[in-house]
């Protein structure tokens, strides 16, 4: 028999219609290899419908349920009750949406918001390259995209910006900086002047510190602050 | 409460997308292309189209190279209609794969970051069912982009129509089609987060809304996959097709569902029962594990039903094992790094040492919306329906027929959607908008009804019933006795619906409210599938019928649904393209009515 775990879950509400938010508590039962979007989802079954939370692929493919447990930008689709038990050391678990976006209800937050700072990234070839005559692919060596193939992984959770010491007002964000890195470094890109001024703008990559909280907090293992080092040093 | 919803405003636009996943943006993208000047709004039910369930796919996309010495557009048309049982539209195949090279270098010029061969040109790997010379020997005909080909083309098509100017209403579900005399000529939307409904006046509206998996309790589907496009089509009064067709994958991780890639196999992964049987062996001596998806999909079912399954004290479901345990570290290490990354992240378990808990997985649905080749949408008498057009997983062409192959998914939603942007151009010419008298009560009376409603049922239970049934009795197998009894239960489930109250009254961003008429949704499209699969009294491709196990000629055509009143459905008829066949071309005799052996 699988043994179950005592959970405490204090989410922070928010109530659109009253402009009021509040933490609530839920305790529940929960086996060690339940994730916490299965906790959320138990709770709107057993406990409470009204509690709002987002996710759609569920497997850390798509970056919609970002949220802070404990602190931490997490996330919640690939967080397992034990692991997390592990990670903390306690069984209560205090979750509050992302700080990046406006909060629509409880734990759902606007991502257009958080979006628009990718989408001033331009995350497509600004001048894209013409294939050359007669080849139905560009050649790129292998060596040359694994400089910035992992940078592709992103998938715009915003975990990154959320642990960003730099803020997210002044900084146009780790992930969104990345988006802009990534093409500078892309062979086919032939709008690389406009890039350079935004990556060396007022809200670009000199606003970062450096903390690499960035590559901690990263779901996907990437290494964003070594990309960020690479604008630094303009070492595209 | 109280309040009366409303239509808060009304917006005009050239093209309506409804869905910006893969298909949808790359329509929009052609559209940009083409007519920069065109107005183009683009929906999607996700937060922002990057999240959408495109961007999951993780294997391949299947294209001829023209430069491949050996490999022919040919071949691929054949691996296609035997793969699907001889039950897709020869005319459909032939369209899509000789316009697939066209999109992998459209992909390779707009920044996709496919993995490269040594000589830094596109790699190409190997897929289950995709062969030379008509099945002599296995063709390296799928482009990817690592282990997440679809991130890679949701991310180029989704900053091709950023970078066209289409204007995105996310967090958005479409609730009602319109059409004025027999034109389609926009929709009714809800915005989620907003709370508010809105039409759209459209010359054109393009619906690419993607799958329908939730309807099952195991699926590799993402939360938003309800069906609802299907759903809408329904009460509009058109029909669905072959909607019975739906694709299992064998091994799905216990119990989320998520895909545990065939490589486990081709590595050498061996599937046990309770007893750590290798039962594989039973069901296919000489393929053994590596047999196609649906015998090892109904080989774990039969070990389970008998009693040799595994029960996740967790998840409440019952599995078999997947042993990894004697392959070597480098096997785990580099070339299942993912997957076997999966087994760690998803139920704590190491892959090299221990035994992990697979199961089969709802994975893709091969019908859907009814369209031509060109995606235009057709009605029960298969008249074009002007003005609408459907693409993606939604739709239903078919290219498909009974049962994808791997890779072919992608292909087509690029392929397709590429098309009916073309398709639109020229529609687009003739067409002017005006919109329909009581647009939107439909919606509002339905959306009304469900704040209204009082009663002690839970929503979250009923859909949880629901998709336990599905799964059970609509699922890899198949049986008369079995899918009447799912029917029965679909109706009841219908009927508690009407008890269920909803406590969240303000309209912003009403989760409740979303999955209330999400579960209506994923009760039609549950109906119309266990509907249709009682009606196919054969076996063909993915639908195995225990009572009826081979495929009969009798049921040589796809089934067309149509259903306004819950349960109440009416079927109907579309032939299989033939005309590779008939052509009498080259190599034509490969593309008759044979069986499906491998």
């Amino acid at each position: 028999m699988s043994k179950t775990y005592s959970l405490t879950l204090t989410i922070k509400r928010y109530d659109p219609e009253r402009s009021v938010s509040w933490f609530q508590t839920y305790r529940l039962e929960a086996g060690p290899i339940l994730r916490f979007v299965d906790l959320f989802r138990k709770i709107n079954v057993e406990l409470d419908a009204t509690l709002a939370w987002a996710s759609s692929c569920e497997h850390a493919q798509c970056g919609s349920c970002s949220v802070n447990i404990n602190g931490r930008p997490m996330l919640a689709c690939e967080l397992l009750v034990e692991n997390a038990v592990a990670l903390f050391g306690v069984t209560e678990f205090k979750i509050t949406p992302v700080s990046v976006a406006p909060v629509v209800r409880d734990l759902v937050v606007d991502w257009e918001k958080a979006y628009e700072r990718v989408h001033r990234s331009k995350p497509y070839l600004i001048k894209p390259k013409k294939l050359p005559p007669g080849m139905t692919g560009f050649r790129i060596s292998p060596a040359e995209l694994s400089r910035y193939e992992e940078a592709t992984r992103c998938i715009n959770c915003f975990c990154c910006a959320e642990a960003c010491i730099s803020g997210n007002r002044n900084f146009i964000g780790p992930n969104a900086a990345m988006a802009s890195i990534v093409r500078m470094m892309d062979p086919r890109e032939e709008g690389k002047d406009e890039r350079l001024n935004l990556l060396y703008s007022e809200e670009g990559i000199y606003r970062c510190h450096t903390s690499k909280a960035c590559s901690h907090v990263c779901p996907k293992k990437i290494d964003v602050a070594h990309f960020l080092a690479l604008a630094k040093e303009g070492a595209f | 409460m109280g309040k009366k919803l409303r239509i808060h405003s009304t917006l005009a636009c050239d093209v309506l997308i409804i869905g910006a996943g893969g298909a949808g943006l790359r329509c929009a993208a052609l559209l940009h292309e083409r007519r920069p000047d065109l107005s183009i709004i683009a929906v999607t039910k996700v937060a922002h189209p990057q999240k959408s369930h495109t961007s999951t796919a993780q294997g391949g996309m299947a294209a001829v190279d023209p430069k491949d010495k050996v490999d022919k557009p040919i071949y691929h048309m054949f691996d296609t209609w035997k793969g699907g049982d001889c039950s897709s539209d020869q005319n459909v195949i032939k369209k899509i794969i000789e316009g697939g090279w066209e999109e992998v270098q459209w992909l390779e010029q707009k920044g996709i970051h496919f993995s490269r061969d040594e000589e830094g040109n596109i790699a190409k790997r190997q897929f289950g069912g995709h062969t030379l010379e008509f099945g002599k020997g296995d063709a390296l005909r799928a482009v990817f982009v690592a282990d997440r080909t679809g991130k890679g083309m949701m991310d180029t098509v989704w900053g091709e129509a950023l970078k066209g100017g289409s204007l995105f209403l996310n967090s958005t579900v479409i609730t009602e089609l319109l059409f004025n005399q027999g034109c389609c000529v926009g929709a009714v939307l809800f915005k989620i987060k907003q709370g508010e409904f809105i039409t759209v006046l459209a010359k054109a509206t393009v619906l690419a809304t993607g799958g329908s998996g939730q309807v099952f309790r195991i699926t590799t589907n993402c939360r938003n996959n309800t069906g609802d496009g299907l759903a809408v089509i329904l009460r509009a009064g058109l029909p669905v097709m072959d909607p019975e067709a739906v694709q299992f994958h064998p091994t799905g991780i216990v119990g989320p569902g998520i895909l545990a890639s065939e490589a486990l196999r081709s590595e050498g992964g061996i599937l046990r029962n309770r007893e750590l049987e290798p039962f594989m062996e039973r069901y296919a001596p000489k393929m053994k594990d590596l047999a196609p998806r649906d015998i090892v999909a109904r080989a774990i079912e039969t070990e389970i039903r008998e009693g040799r399954g595994i029960m996740n004290p967790d998840h409440q479901i019952e599995h078999v094992w997947i042993d990894l345990r004697h392959l070597p570290d480098y096997v785990h290490e580099v070339k299942l790094k993912e997957v076997a990354s999966f087994f760690k992240t998803y139920v704590n378990l190491d892959s090299r040492t221990q035994l992990c808990p697979v199961r089969p997985s709802n994975h893709y649905h091969m019908g859907g919306i009814p369209t031509n080749e060109h995606g235009e949408v057709q009605d029960a008498a298969n008249r074009v329906v002007p003005g609408l057009f459907a693409v993606g997983e939604c739709a239903c062409a078919s290219l498909h027929g009974f049962n994808r192959l791997g890779t072919n998914s992608l292909l087509e939603l690029l392929v397709m959607g590429r098309y009916v942007g073309e398709r639109v151009l020229s529609y687009l010419r003739e067409k002017q908008v005006s919109g329909p008298k009581g647009a939107g009560e439909a919606s509002l009376a339905l959306f009304a009804n469900y704040l209204e409603a009082q009663g002690r049922e839970n929503l979250g239970m009923i859909r949880q019933e629901m998709r336990e049934v599905m799964t059970r009795r609509v699922g890899v197998f198949r049986i008369e006795k079995g899918i009447e009894e799912a029917i029965a239960s679909l109706i009841a489930f219908k009927q508690r619906t009407a008890r269920i109250a909803i406590s969240t009254k303000d309209m912003r961003m009403n989760q409740e409210l979303l999955e209330r008429w999400e579960l209506d949704n994923l009760l039609d499209n549950a109906m119309t599938i266990a509907q249709a699969a009682l009606m196919r009294k054969e076996s063909r491709g993915a639908h195995f019928r225990e009572d009826y196990p081979e495929r009969s000629d009798e049921f040589q055509f796809h089934t067309l649904v149509s259903m306004t009143e819950f349960g109440k459905v009416s079927f109907g008829k579309r032939p299989i393209d033939m005309s590779i066949y008939e052509s009498k071309g080259e190599h034509h005799e490969q593309f008759r009515v044979m069986p499906r052996r491998y």
